[in-house]
């Protein structure tokens, strides 16, 4: 029913054949609330920030607008960065609750719902962390600077539409691997053509 | 070749915006990056493509607007070779989101990669899909999918599944075609395909009766079997976690069983073994294993009852919540709140550690033990618990203070065993943070006071005290104004002493001086303020020796910035030194309020009041049906044309005498009677008990006031001591005089004086209903009032129930604030708002208006919309 509405609404917008004096209230609120109506996956995003506030590595599961994004991580790093270091691992926001983990400069963080398991969120950014650790040869916050795409298709491998997708780290190193080296043999035979190409894929 | 697109290298670009010193160089860099990518874009430059994705994606993840890469994405992943297919569908991530409409572009894209002979590009399409497919596409794809879920390899194989499950939460109605493919993929022994489907398993469980009843006949006892071999099996390197072998498989398994086992007694009968094995073998050293052991409390007090297990779970919580990591504290209050309706007497236990963590340094700690405590709170501890909370009220953060305040008021207001301890607690909680109560918390403790007859001294008192020490609270400092300006006297008298009170000397003036000092502070609000000015009139008639004085610090108002003081001191000025006579029955002592009628509107359960077709254009704000208890009424409604006395009840009186906004947090403009004629002001004012006998004299008073000044600001004063809210309510009306005698005249609006229009569901779903009901006034044809309705018939209550409306430009839209925000279920109780819709266009356009309803079910947020377009013509 609500969707119903919703499409019809859509349509209305699209057509613009009655233009809406929308109650500014509307327009604000519009943006975020839309999320209700997606059902739920378990994360709902995957933040990565650093201490100094700045974004390394955003992934969003739950549709957010990105006015919405943007204030979110502003709220969240406000709330998460200055907790102290002894506390627990959790923040109730929103009516959800974000865990997160400091590893050395960065605070790895996640969306879950109220009554997901938060201890076991906690083991799959440690799980994601050690793949990259392994990945990059003891991580530190550079290499996902300047390597950010590859700690995106790693991430892609350990979790799809917000739940985990492998237990094993062993299996999503190997995963990558072979779709690393899928592009370095592309980059090889393409050099042979030209080496314009593979200036570009570095 | 362009020469804006050699461009540099993504490793160039990202050092050259980390060098950046300040915000403007950087806005630069990624400018000047910006115009080269969109050069490139523009040409449609093939070599660069994917190096300028890169960047994009780097731009956008600083904050930058990226949009104009969207269309590179599609082209990249059209492109056949796997490096610009995976930096394609990366962007396609991470640019774009499921609601634009591009996305609709890529599904053929995704089609033909599905059906790739390499793997990994079916992987890629997986992934994609799973994480941003729209409803549109899950359907258009979901063969797909569902073949894939049979793929040789096991690692596109659950890539499928996690897909499917972001089919199924899109198209609900698409589950049943998964639930034979995931069965048999239950049966696999690859940890990853398991990990997924189970998850898928739990999912379609959640969506359809049908799957879940299936899943519990054929796979429970199979699940069982993989948690046995899971839990039990030997060392295995490639999935051990710090000794233990996959804990997310092992969770995963859990909480499957947990769904499977939940009201089935078969079904929990199966798990029973495993279950208790899970609890009493499983290391609780490391994170992974309590991990675990959290999942398997859950499972044990969802599935059915099993006494023995239950035992077992308590304990692990307690042992929990003694540990001394935060984490492990913080999810074992988490999980005591839902073990409290299975086993309270257990966790009463633990009640003096809970209390402890309420004290904790950390927030989200103290925000759960404090939910939990309010969870244990009964009429055998209430006592000690509220002690111990307000004690650490006066150390506590002030950040935590409004939570706090919130939870302890709800508490003493649900379970106080007498008045006294009551009016005892609230006033300590007042003292201690009066600025972090909410208005309904000093409401409600003024009509407590006003019921508990025998103890008005007693708490004036203790209030006069209470504003000595703590007169920076804003709310004890209100509560203490209204109750001197009512029970002054005993407080001057010491009246009404109990045992326990030790005696006090207070002469006249000092009371006055207090209420001086109050009105005075800089602190103080226009409601203090005004609330002053109410109690110094009341004080004038208590101590007629400071008068004189009282008259004094009224007058100095007079010139005060805000209208409403300017207002109140005129008029009570006026009131003090030229009707006496008036002065001491205006300022009768309140009647007792009635403490059901009270809670009844708080909780918005009373009974919506029908609205005749009545079209009156006066409405009072608090259209409650009054019982009859007025004797002027009779001397004032001399118009035939009312069919029916107005009634009245002590609650009103209460509103429109307290001269502020007490309780019209509830009712202000909310439940409106039409039926009701200017008379009800009048009536308020002067059947707070006067005899019959001098009824007349007061109506002639009245009337001769209206004759001797300049009418308008007489009416007002009148109505200005009834309540701020009904004054705005009367503005519209050009004469105050007629106001007033209303009655005298015909009625003006009488139904048939403009056409009538039959109610409108407005809206309508399994458990919400909107009717509107319009009037119009006569002679103005254009302007359409709406009542508008809500009845919730579903058992839960919706809470911060806000309707909110939009209109097309020809249309002006007014919407009054609503009778309550809280919706009580099974249709007993309504919201009710008005709405005045002034039509520019009438006669050529009718009506036409979109409506969100957003509410709290639960504590979950709820949104409904719809668009009203069947509104009756002519409105």
């Amino acid at each position: 029913m609500t969707a119903y509405i919703q499409t019809r609404f859509l349509l209305v917008r699209r057509s613009k054949q009655i233009e809406f004096a929308l109650l500014q209230e509307i327009s604000i609120r519009s943006e975020g609330e839309r999320e209700v109506f997606v059902s739920e996956a378990m994360i709902h995003f995957v933040l990565l920030i650093s201490r100094q506030g700045k974004v390394r590595l955003t992934k969003w599961y739950s549709p957010y607008s990105q006015k919405e994004r943007s204030k979110v991580i502003r709220e969240l790093s406000g709330m998460i960065l200055t907790r102290g270091p002894k506390l627990c691992n959790f923040v109730e926001w929103r009516g959800f609750k974000v865990v997160y983990k400091r590893y050395a400069s960065l605070y790895f963080c996640m969306c879950i719902n109220q009554d997901d398991n938060e201890l076991e969120v906690l083991e799959i950014i440690h799980h994601y962390v050690e793949i990259l650790d392994r990945y990059f040869g003891s991580v530190c916050e550079l290499d996902l600077i300047f390597n950010f795409h590859k700690a995106y298709y790693i991430l892609d491998e350990v979790l799809i539409a917000g739940e985990l997708q492998e237990s094993s780290k062993k299996t999503v190193a190997r995963l990558v691997a072979a779709q690393d080296s899928l592009v370095e043999a592309a980059k090889e035979e393409a050099a042979s053509i030209s080496n314009i190409i593979a200036q570009a894929t570095k | 070749m362009n020469p804006f697109s050699s461009g540099t290298r993504l490793r160039d670009m990202i050092r050259a915006i980390r060098a950046c010193k300040t915000a403007a160089e950087e806005r630069a860099v990624v400018r000047k990056e910006c115009a080269s990518i969109r050069a490139a874009v523009s040409d449609n430059e093939n070599d660069y493509r994917h190096r300028n994705l890169a960047k994009l994606m780097f731009i956008h993840m600083l904050g930058y607007p990226t949009h104009f890469g969207q269309m590179e994405c599609l082209k990249l992943i059209a492109a056949p070779g796997f490096p610009e297919k995976r930096i394609g569908y990366l962007g396609l991530m991470l640019l774009l989101d499921e609601r634009q409409e591009v996305l609709m572009l890529v599904t053929n894209s995704l089609k033909q990669d599905l059906n790739h002979t390499n793997q990994y590009i079916v992987g890629l399409a997986l992934c994609a899909l799973g994480n941003i497919s729209s409803a549109e596409m899950a359907r258009d794809l979901a063969p797909e999918v569902e073949r894939l879920l049979q793929f040789r390899d096991p690692n596109v194989r659950k890539k499928a599944a996690l897909c499917s499950i972001r089919i199924i939460k899109k198209v609900p109605d698409l589950a049943e075609n998964f639930v034979n493919p995931v069965a048999s993929l239950l049966k696999e022994k690859h940890h990853g395909v398991l990990l997924t489907a189970i998850q898928l398993c739990a999912d379609l469980c959640m969506i359809s009766e049908e799957a879940l009843e299936y899943f519990r006949k054929k796979c429970t006892e199979g699940l069982v079997k993989v948690l046995k071999d899971a839990v039990n099996s030997p060392y295995a390197p490639e999935y051990d976690i710090s000794g233990i072998s996959d804990p997310f498989l092992q969770i995963r398994l859990l909480r499957i069983l947990r769904i499977l086992g939940h009201g089935d007694a078969d079904a929990s009968d199966l798990m029973n073994d495993i279950l208790a094995q899970v609890a009493t073998k499983t290391e609780s050293n490391k994170n992974a294993g309590n991990a675990i052991l959290y999942e398997c409390v859950e499972t044990i007090m969802s599935i059915e009852d099993s006494g023995g297990l239950r035992v077992l779970a308590i304990n692990i919580l307690g042992r929990f919540l003694s540990n001394r990591d935060n984490n492990i504290r913080y999810v074992a209050l988490n999980m005591l709140m839902k073990a409290i309706s299975i086993d309270g007497q257990a966790v009463q236990r633990h009640r003096a550690t809970i209390l402890e963590c309420v004290k904790d340094s950390d927030a989200s700690i103290r925000k759960r033990a404090l939910e939990l405590v309010s969870l244990l709170v009964n009429e055998s501890n209430v006592k000690p618990l509220t002690k111990e909370l307000i004690d650490y009220l006066e150390v506590s953060d002030n950040d935590f203070k409004g939570d706090l305040t919130v939870k302890i008021c709800s508490i003493v207001e649900k379970l106080s065993p007498e008045k006294i301890w009551y009016i005892d607690q609230m006033l300590k909680v007042l003292c201690e943070a009066g600025n972090y109560v909410k208005d309904e918390v000093w409401h409600a403790l003024i009509v407590v006071i006003t019921n508990a007859s025998n103890l008005h001294g007693y708490t004036v008192r203790a209030l006069y005290r209470a504003i000595q020490t703590s007169g920076d609270q804003e709310a004890v400092v209100r509560v203490a104004i209204w109750c001197i300006g009512e029970y002054g006297d005993l407080l001057v008298n010491n009246i009404g002493m109990l045992d326990l009170e030790e005696p006090m000397t207070v002469t006249e003036n000092d009371v006055v001086d207090a209420i001086e000092v109050a009105s005075k502070r800089h602190a103080s609000d226009l409601t203090t303020r005004s609330m002053c000015l109410v109690a110094l009139l009341k004080l004038s008639s208590r101590f007629p020796s400071c008068s004189q004085r009282i008259k004094d610090i009224v007058t100095q108002f007079k010139g005060s910035h805000l209208l409403e003081l300017q207002q109140r001191s005129l008029e009570f000025d006026s009131i003090i030194e030229k009707h006496q006579n008036l002065r001491s029955a205006l300022v009768e002592r309140m009647p007792v309020l009635d403490e059901a009628t009270y809670s009844g509107r708080r909780a918005g359960s009373l009974p919506a009041v029908a609205s005749t077709s009545q079209g009156n254009p006066l409405q009072l704000p608090n259209g409650v049906p009054k019982t009859v208890d007025a004797p002027l009424l009779d001397l004032l409604d001399l118009s035939a044309d009312e069919p029916a006395p107005p009634t009245s009840s002590s609650a009103n009186f209460l509103q429109d005498l307290l001269g502020d906004d007490i309780l019209s947090s509830s009712s202000q403009s909310g439940r409106i009677q039409t039926q009701k004629s200017g008379t009800d002001v009048l009536l308020d004012l002067l059947s707070t008990g006067s005899p019959p006998a001098q009824n007349g004299s007061f109506t002639a008073d009245i009337l001769s006031i209206s004759e001797d000044n300049n009418n308008k600001t007489t009416v007002n004063a009148l109505n200005g001591l009834s309540s701020p809210v009904v004054t705005s309510a009367q503005r519209s009306h050009t004469s105050p005089v007629m106001d007033l005698l209303d009655g005298f005249g015909p009625n003006p609006t009488l139904p048939n004086n403009g056409p009538t229009f039959p109610p409108l569901v407005a809206f309508e779903n399994s458990s919400l209903s909107l009717i509107f009901k319009f009037s119009k006034q006569p002679g103005s044809p254009q302007i359409t009032q709406i009542e508008a309705s809500f009845t919730n018939k579903s058992s839960e209550v919706y809470t911060d129930f806000i309707f909110q409306a939009a209109v097309p430009k020809f249309l002006q839209l007014h919407l009054e604030p609503a009778s309550s925000n809280t919706l009580p279920g099974n249709g007993n109780g309504s919201i009710t708002q008005k709405l005045r819709v002034t039509n520019n266009q009438h006669g050529k356009k009718s009506l036409v208006m979109r409506i969100r309803i957003s509410y709290k079910l639960n504590n979950k947020d709820m949104l409904e919309e719809g668009q009203i377009s069947n509104f009756p013509r002519d409105l």
